[in-house]
């Protein structure tokens, strides 16, 4: 028997109406390993990062998060992961800390306040705690959205276009937080990102995805030379 | 950094149950216009019925009786009217606010949360029937209070009737999508007059009193009317209240349910996000 790694998708497959979404698809994430899910606007990376997080039902396959199998043990499994994307928006009608604080009471934080404290702190964005979501910029909805997802220290990080639409600055930012969580708590990252600067400096592993398939899996320096270009953007063109 | 210390089993159960209150006391407390349904409607309610009450009183021979009916009949209406809809809409919020998804990827079970929006519904609740309650005595001169302890039974089976009506649009929300939100205020408008809320059930149009019989309302409503007439305990309008609740609970914790199966299955949470 393997050892629990922080997520072992095997032989993923959904279909919607409109065809096949996700077609077999496996997908391990060690613990600790920094992982980017990238591939053009279709390939199905969505579908399958929210199937690895129990929010769709795969047609077929298996997902596991440290050990425990969705849907049955889907509580424990997500108890341990964190979870945002650059596409959700803050509630309007809560502040920040307030919002922080849900989120902490949810993962069970016996003290949700020095949680949010910390995640704010983390993120440099103590200062927002009292904003309501409706008065942030969207790179401090994406810093404050990362801090809920970090708030009860996940072992498991997913990351659906985190610095989609930020500015440089705000994207250094995220990816330097990112990197010393993975570093200092050994969460292990689930990333997907149009941005391929930022998947080099930030990931240990590239899967790529096309019409539903993994197509490349390895380190970027590795599928940097396996399709013979210069950069991780060049592959992403040569392979959509 | 400090330590992270969690809670488990009923513990973080109890605390997910009351964060999901809390936020919705939020979204109450930052949205003014809700108030409409808490306070608003049943303020409107009240002094339409009672007032056509008094104006048939004194109209017709005995026409006390028609005024009983009607205060007995709004006041407890609102019972079933505030679980229903602090349920639903707490429910519509999350999809407004394009929380479905984040909340779907945490530990919280669909219990919890249910449970969360279901206690703050009951604060909501004690307003919005306290409203009815203090306008139908302070113009009508009528006391909830007359129902005596037979209040509380029937208060408690249109309470779950409520709730079961109200899991009954989240689970057509979770198939269908916003459109069919407008259930959330409109069935209660169906079940209302088929419950004989405001005369009794043989009053209906003949083809619809076998409808109305099957409804567990229908029953609680009688034994509230009962109750304060000074009958004696009404225990058999009572018991088919409460097998009629037991049997709507339990169909509409299966089909909501059922329907989160679908919207998992079919990737409907997309919808919102």
């Amino acid at each position: 028997m393997s050892p629990p790694a922080a997520l072992r998708a095997a032989g993923l497959v959904k279909s919607y109406r409109r065809g096949r979404a996700v077609d077999g698809v496996d997908l391990t994430v060690a613990l600790g390993e920094r992982v980017a899910l990238l591939g053009p606007n279709g390939a199905g990376k969505t579908t399958t990062l929210l199937m690895c997080l129990g929010a769709v039902t795969p047609d077929a396959g298996t997902v596991e998060i440290l050990g425990h199998r969705l849907p049955r043990e889907r509580s424990h499994a997500l108890a341990r992961v964190g979870f945002t994307a650059g596409y959700l928006p803050l509630p309007e009608r809560m502040r920040v800390v307030e919002y922080l604080r849900l989120y902490a009471r949810l993962a069970g934080l016996r003290r949700p306040d020095v949680a949010a404290r910390a995640a704010l702190d983390r993120f440099g964005v103590s200062h927002l705690a009292r904003a309501m979501g409706t008065e942030l910029s969207s790179g401090q909805k994406t810093l404050v959205g990362i801090a809920k997802a970090v708030l009860h220290r996940p072992a498991l990080l997913v990351l659906d276009e985190p610095t989609a639409s930020l500015d440089p600055d705000v994207a250094l930012r995220v990816r330097t937080g990112l990197r010393e969580i993975s570093a200092e708590l050994g969460t292990a990252l689930l990333v997907t990102s149009h941005n391929m600067v930022e998947v080099e400096r930030l990931c240990e592993r590239v899967v790529f995805l096309s019409a539903g398939q993994v197509v490349a899996n390895g380190t970027p320096a590795q599928i940097i030379d396996r399709y013979g270009h210069d950069d991780l953007e060049g592959v992403f063109l040569h392979l959509s | 950094m400090p330590t992270i210390e969690v809670y488990h089993g009923a513990a973080a159960s109890f605390w997910r149950v009351m964060a999901i209150a809390r936020r919705h006391a939020y979204v109450l407390q930052r949205s003014p216009h809700r108030l409409f349904d808490i306070i608003v409607w049943p303020v409107v309610d009240v002094i339409l019925f009672g007032t056509i009450g008094v104006f048939a009183a004194g109209r017709l021979g005995g026409a006390g009786q028609v005024a009983l009916y009607l205060l007995v009949g709004v006041v407890l209406w609102h019972v079933v009217y505030q679980a229903q809809i602090s349920l639903a809409t707490g429910f519509l919020e999350e999809t407004w606010s394009r929380t479905v998804l984040s909340l779907l990827v945490t530990p919280m079970r669909e219990w919890e949360y249910v449970a969360g929006v279901a206690l703050f519904g009951l604060v909501k609740l004690l307003g919005g029937v306290g409203a009815v309650a203090l306008i139908a005595w302070a113009a009508y001169a009528f006391k909830i209070t007359t129902l005596g302890w037979g209040l509380i039974p029937v208060a408690a089976l249109l309470l779950a009737v409520g709730w079961a009506i109200a899991l009954f649009v989240i689970g057509l929300v979770l198939r269908f999508g916003s459109g069919a939100e407008a259930l959330a205020w409109g069935i209660l408008f169906v079940v209302m007059p088929l419950s004989g809320t405001f005369y009794p059930v043989s009053a209906l149009p003949a083809v619809l009193r076998p409808i109305g019989t099957l409804l567990p309302t229908t029953h609680a409503f009688a034994a509230g009317r009962a109750f304060a007439q000074g009958a004696a305990t009404p225990w058999h309008e009572l018991g088919l209240a409460a097998a009629g609740t037991a049997v709507m609970l339990a169909l509409g914790f299966g089909y909501v349910v059922w329907m989160l199966r679908v919207f998992r299955a079919r990737g409907f949470v997309t919808r919102y996000s």
